[in-house]
């Protein structure tokens, strides 16, 4: 790969948000940003542009996550990545959002879902299935071909 | 009986006393049964004739009534879509039942049962309209209390239950807030541990840290589990193994890992506990047992057997030492308490090469 990709981390715990920049940089990534709230995260990401973006559902400004996130994947183009507490309330098509890790994650389980995204993005499409914890939405496991390496496998 | 002798009883009644010694007469005038005739063809048809019983039910003496349309006898509160039925029926000259409010002279409502029919003579031509009255106001309050009845505990229930669907709302926004607290703290803890492990150098206490961040995330998997599944009471021993195993083993990707998980559910009680314990096993397999270079294989085996859950976990590297049992250090400790919590036994034997851990613990514990 050229250039490392970069990824905006929209979460209102600072410290959640701090360790999430050395995965971040850990998985070979550059990190670009930290919105604690919907607006500075929309704010960022149009002056940004990120690759990435990890976005928390409950922000500083209340459950604002989902919108920003729609709003960050559909206007934006960056492939966003769900870590909410409550898995069951995201919408069924995720809000445009390639996928979700739920909390409590573990460092493992971040690194390996940023690993492979970075590695789906750049090649188009996926070499195996999401590693454990990542689920992805339908559109993206349609769009990287997962469900055909799920029937080979 | 010919429509010729029914008119002409009918005339026969119109005087009062008139035909007496005719019984159909007689029965008229004794009958319980309030009857009225109104002449057809006169303007606004009034009352001929009025029985005794008619005249006990209005309270009207027969000189008030005689010469008026009985619309008299409604009132204020008295259904103008009955009475319109009513002077609809005359006007067509065809027979009516309707129950219709009435008022007696001394102002009293009464539900009057209304049957109304006309009479030809024999020419065809119309000349009376006889009318029955029945009292039934005490059916008809009787039927006003079940509806009200009805209605009274059609809203008792709809109340009762928007008061336990509120309750159940509220009591399931409670729990996804405190799972949501629980998560988020749950998440902090670890990213505390992994924060002051990235600023540790020293390598005893970076293991330790490390140790620590394996437990809570172990605890961390049973709270996501718990509240992943329908039942929040029963807990997937399965489910969890694989999660935790595809979280550790995905760092040690040399690892062959051989999973045989029957699906077992516990009480929800004893999954922190379990998971702890597991969890401790697993990273003293992947600390020691598989530590070595020759080592490479993993096994877990989650079953029923017996009346006992039975946990197994094996690794293929150097097993036990010669003294045929592990030096206890914390990790092993902790095993060793919470299966004494879970009434649990637990050994360990050597599989050569290599060791197994088996936890068994009773299903009804």
């Amino acid at each position: 790969m050229s250039q490392p990709m970069s990824v905006l981390i929209v979460e209102d715990e600072a410290l959640l948000a701090v360790e999430l920049g050395f995965l971040v940089e850990e998985a070979g990534c550059v990190p670009v940003g930290h919105a604690l709230d919907a607006a500075v995260a929309v704010q960022l990401a149009a002056r940004h542009r990120p690759d990435i973006a990890l976005v928390d559902v409950h922000l500083a400004d209340g459950p604002t996550g989902v919108d920003a996130a729609r709003e960050i994947a559909g206007h934006h183009g960056a492939l966003v990545l769900f870590m909410p507490a409550n898995v069951k309330r995201l919408p069924e098509d995720l809000a445009g959002a390639c996928g979700v890790i739920g909390k409590p994650y573990t460092d493992r389980a971040v690194r390996r879902a940023l690993t492979y995204l970075v590695g789906c993005q750049a090649r188009g499409c996926a070499e195996s299935p999401p590693p454990p914890g990542l689920t992805l939405s339908d559109a993206y496991a349609a769009r990287w071909g997962v469900h055909q390496l799920e029937q080979s496998a | 009986m010919s429509e010729r002798r029914d008119t002409f009883r009918a005339d026969s009644l119109l005087t009062p006393r008139a035909g007496i010694d005719d019984p159909f007469a007689a029965a008229v005038h004794a009958t319980r049964m309030s009857m009225i005739i109104a002449d057809a063809q006169a303007p606004d048809m009034p009352i001929v004739f009025a029985n005794d019983a008619f005249l006990a039910l209005s309270g009207y003496a027969r000189d008030e009534v005689l010469g008026r349309n009985c619309r008299f006898l409604q009132g204020p509160d008295t259904d103008p879509e009955a009475a319109r039925r009513l002077a609809q029926a005359v006007t067509d000259a065809v027979p009516i039942n309707v129950d219709i409010l009435n008022y007696s002279k001394d102002g009293k409502p009464f539900w009057n049962a209304l049957q109304i029919s006309p009479v030809h003579n024999a020419d065809g031509v119309l000349v009376y309209f006889i009318g029955s009255q029945i009292d039934v106001t005490a059916r008809k309050n009787a039927e006003d209390r079940l509806v009200q009845d009805r209605e009274g505990l059609v809203s008792v229930a709809t109340e009762q239950t928007r008061a336990a669907e509120q309750a159940l709302a509220e009591r399931t926004a409670l729990l996804h807030e405190v799972d949501h607290r629980v998560k988020n703290n749950l998440q902090l803890i670890s990213s505390l541990l992994v924060l002051q492990t990235r600023r540790t150098e020293d390598a005893k206490t970076r293991v330790a840290l490390q140790s620590m961040l394996s437990r809570v995330s172990a605890i961390a998997t049973v709270h996501r589990r718990l509240f992943q599944s329908r039942d929040l009471a029963r807990f997937d021993v399965a489910a969890f193994v694989r999660d935790l195993v595809g979280d550790v083993s995905s760092s040690r990707e040399e690892v062959e890992v051989d999973l045989d998980l029957e699906s077992i559910d516990i009480a929800a009680a004893q999954a922190a506990p379990l998971a702890l314990a597991v969890n401790e096993l697993l990273d003293n397999a992947f600390a020691h047992g598989l530590a070595s270079e020759k080592a490479g294989k993993l096994g877990i085996r989650v079953k029923r057997l017996n009346g006992h859950y039975v946990i197994e976990i094996c690794d293929d590297g150097p097993g036990l030492p010669p003294t045929g049992r592990f030096e206890p250090g914390f990790g092993l400790t902790i095993v060793g308490l919470l299966a004494q919590q879970l009434r649990a036994e637990l050994r360990f034997e050597p599989t050569n090469p290599g060791v197994r851990a088996i936890l068994e613990l009773p299903v009804n514990a």
